[in-house]
């Protein structure tokens, strides 16, 4: 069984890790390299535009020739409407229109379809995804599948979790305050097309995009909405221990220059000790469910009671955005 | 409030409502209303004084709304401070209205009818304040404030005067009236007024006075018949918005272009509608040496972001000559270190603006000894790498350099996200301080952030309060406001000297 360390060497042309950013609980270490693939179009050809029923997400992809990808567990929030998120990742060939109408809906006593436009993006924060991992949820067509998850993650965080209204949580002022705080202490940096995301300095998830603007388009949906939203419910909830990294000791009198060569090993450490720790994490499962245009979409499970998708050309994996 | 609480720094002058990278102008803005309210109710006389130092239009349009909104005592005389007149705030409103640029000093005015989301105030303070501000210049200055600010001057003077004082001046001629609001301030503006209501101007009035506005009546009549000659005619010489007003409104078959060459635009207005005259053909020459040193770096890194390389060896010398001219400020030899990270990109609304006040900076600063750029994106012109931000930072890199130089001084200008492992800097400035590297940092943050435990902007080492600088003319500011809780008496005996100085004694 492979480790899901072997699936990130899959990606070709190598994967780097830059220099670790670390703030209190959280660490996140960016995986640099060239551009996957080239028969992605870019995120700015793929346009939200609108839900067509209660489950049914549709997205148009404005550029001709190439297909695009809609990331993993995309969330649309609007207003007067019913906000709706995507089950897994999803392809729109190029040109084309495509309706996912296995989405859920997270603000159960909320009316109306969402337009194209005024709607705020995120992703769905790493608790909800994994509740989105069993098979029998992603492909279902329930639009009221993750109501029970949403009210639960809602619990005992001071929200009121009456209702599966995701939207109290990331409207909430402080909340709402504290999150993009969390994004500001993090920075896309060049080159930069993923990142390896720690808690407590335990891998909780990996995002590789096909190309720095892809990066650069989610990068915040996915530190702010996704991990960081799920950081901030679990030290709400104290399930989660307050810490930060340990700094190195400097021994006095160290000059400027041996300062700065302490510094930059204790950053490669830092970023070297993650890598046994995503060895012990198993591929256990990974199968083909469809393809579009060239580009092959892929389940993946992990012993560790993760997963999430993987989008390959031809054999190169182009995309992963897993959760463990 | 409590003095105990109170926190204080000069990024109450500096605020724009421009929003920044992470925050949203709301968020600003409330954080820094809370703070004018603190420092108003601490000191009254120390919160009006303060607005005679360096600021933003806007902070000082709010501050001047705060005041107003408040009736000050006279009764109690003790309030007024020695060296003061009784209405010295009113002189020193006024005072800061003149040295606003004229669109701003009008904004200002009418966040007292509710404009920029403040309340509406209407007193015998603000009236008096608004019409003494708009008419008591002289007949020049009063036919181009009319001509080139119609709209905002309608509104001010209709709020001034109430709509029934107004209709008795402009519909019924009361002279007595128009003697007691506007006379006194200036005997012939009668056509003035006429002509921002719309009112006709009775056919023996004297318009020598005001040729601006006689010829603004003759293109409007050119525009209501679509005389183009005619419309050629007047609109030479009458501003660029005036005349692309009575175009649009009247659908005069006129180029855009042959408006953008044919009318008067201010040396700013040429540089904000460069890239809108090159779209339409139109030929707009701009004297890069009238610039500010702020808008030169936004125009330089404007074009060199359209790959518009055209006028940059232009914008370039043009840089080089106001640096070389700035006043400066010579606090011995100093090292810099500037955050070229993503986020000093600042916001949409103010695209680069962090980025492009550290580059200023650099200008009214003497004894540069070497500048340390971390993080960035390096772009090639014509051979040479400019600095664009990008990326993270990792800043401790850049104080660590900073302390190779040798440097006595450091300042490092960032808007305080390490955006590395958190502490890393401290850690390091900690071990220096430490070990005996005789420095002091000055850490000047050029972004505002809601969020910072303490003041308006971001720390980054737990006993370097940073500066916030929002623009270059702001750096005197920072001594005083540092003095302001430790020694509140002498800071108000050096703000009376300074009102002395600019407005005059009792």
């Amino acid at each position: 069984m492979a480790s899901i360390f072997a699936l990130l060497k899959k990606f070709k042309n190598g994967l780097d890790m830059g220099s670790i950013q670390s703030v209190d609980e959280m660490s996140v270490i960016p995986l640099v390299g060239d551009d996957r693939g080239d028969i992605v179009a870019d995120p700015q050809e793929l346009k939200f535009q609108r839900t067509t029923n209660y489950g049914s997400m549709q997205f148009d992809n404005t550029e001709r020739s190439r297909p695009a990808i809609v990331p993993s567990n995309y969330m649309v929030r609007g207003t007067g409407a019913q906000d709706h998120a995507m089950s897994s990742a999803g392809i729109v060939a190029g040109g084309k229109t495509k309706t996912f109408d296995t989405a859920c809906c997270i603000e159960s006593s909320q009316g109306g379809y969402l337009g194209g436009a005024n709607n705020e993006y995120d992703v769905l924060p790493i608790g909800l995804r994994k509740n989105l991992l069993p098979a029998s949820m992603r492909n279902r067509r329930s639009y009221d599948k993750l109501w029970p998850s949403i009210e639960e993650w809602l619990k005992g965080i001071g929200i009121n979790s009456y209702n599966a209204h995701l939207r109290y949580f990331y409207d909430d002022k402080n909340i709402r305050q504290a999150l993009e705080d969390f994004a500001a202490e993090f920075e896309p940096i060049p080159n930069q097309i993923g990142a390896i995301i720690l808690f407590n300095e335990m891998p909780v998830g990996f995002e590789v995009m096909p190309t720095t603007i892809h990066w650069n388009a989610y990068w915040k949906y996915l530190i702010r909405g996704c991990y960081g939203a799920e950081l901030i419910r679990m030290k709400k909830l104290g399930i989660v221990k307050s810490s930060r990294l340990v700094l190195p000791d400097i021994p006095a009198k160290s000059t400027p220059e041996e300062l700065a060569e302490l510094f930059s090993s204790y950053q490669q450490s830092l970023t070297a000790g993650v890598i046994p720790l995503l060895e012990k994490i198993n591929v256990k499962d990974y199968k083909a469910v469809s393809s579009t245009s060239g580009l092959e979409m892929n389940f993946v499970t992990t012993t560790s009671g993760g997963g999430g998708d993987v989008i390959a050309q031809g054999q190169e994996p182009v995309y992963a955005s897993i959760v463990f | 409030m409590a003095e105990k609480g109170l926190q204080l720094d000069s990024g109450i002058l500096q605020f724009a409502p421009k929003g920044a990278f992470y925050e949203t102008q709301d968020e600003q803005f409330k954080q820094i209303y809370r703070m004018w309210e603190d420092l108003f109710l601490y000191d009254r006389t120390l919160f009006c004084l303060t607005t005679l130092l360096g600021g933003t239009g806007f902070s000082k349009g709010s501050m001047s709304h705060m005041l107003l909104s408040n009736p000050q005592s006279v009764e109690d005389g003790a309030l007024i401070p020695q060296g003061l007149a009784i209405d010295y705030e009113r002189n020193v409103i006024i005072h800061n209205l003149k040295r606003e640029r004229t669109p701003r000093a009008l904004k200002n005015l009418l966040m007292l009818t509710g404009g920029e989301g403040m309340k509406k105030v209407n007193n015998a303070r603000t009236r008096k304040i608004i019409l003494e501000f708009i008419f008591n210049r002289d007949h020049e200055a009063l036919d181009n404030l009319a001509v080139n600010y119609k709209g905002k001057l309608k509104r001010l003077v209709r709020h001034a005067l109430g709509r029934q004082t107004l209709s008795r001046i402009v519909d019924h001629g009361d002279e007595k009236l128009f003697n007691k609001w506007i006379g006194r301030y200036h005997p012939n503006a009668l056509p003035v007024i006429l002509y921002l209501f719309d009112r006709p101007v009775p056919a023996n009035t004297v318009m020598a006075y005001y040729k601006k506005i006689e010829q603004v009546l003759s293109l409007k009549e050119a525009a209501v018949k679509d005389d183009i000659k005619a419309f050629e005619k007047y609109m030479k010489g009458l501003p660029y918005l005036t005349v692309m007003g009575y175009r649009n409104t009247y659908k005069v078959t006129i180029d855009k272009a042959d408006v953008l060459e044919g009318s008067k635009m201010t040396d700013r207005q040429s540089l904000q509608m460069q890239t809108a005259a090159k779209r339409s053909g139109a030929k707009v020459k701009v004297n890069y040496n009238n610039q500010s040193i702020y808008d030169l770096w936004k125009i330089y890194y404007h074009n060199l972001m359209q790959s518009d390389t055209t006028d940059l060896p232009k914008i370039e010398k043009a840089i080089d000559e106001k640096h070389a001219k700035a006043a400066k400020i010579d606090i011995g030899p100093v090292t810099i270190v500037i955050d070229a990270s993503e986020s000093m990109s600042g916001s949409d609304k103010r695209p680069l603006h962090p980025f492009l006040t550290s580059l200023s900076i650099l200008s009214v600063l003497d004894n540069i000894v070497d500048v340390i750029y971390v993080g960035g994106k390096p772009i090639d012109v014509n051979g040479n790498q400019i600095a664009v931000p990008g990326g993270a930072t990792d800043l401790w890199r850049g104080l660590t350099e900073a302390v190779m130089t040798d440097a006595k001084k450091i300042i490092i200008i960032s808007d305080g996200y390490e955006n590395s492992v958190k502490g890393m800097f401290e850690h390091a400035y900690k071990h220096f301080k430490n070990s005996g590297f005789d420095f002091e940092l000055i850490h000047i943050n050029p972004v505002m952030s809601a969020d910072a435990s303490k003041g308006t902007t971001r720390q980054l080492v737990e006993d370097v309060k940073p500066l916030p600088v929002s623009a270059p003319e702001f750096l005197e500011t920072e001594l005083i406001f540092n003095k302001m809780i430790e020694n509140r008496e002498l800071v108000k005996q050096l703000l009376v000297n300074k009102y002395q100085k600019l407005i005059g004694g009792q």
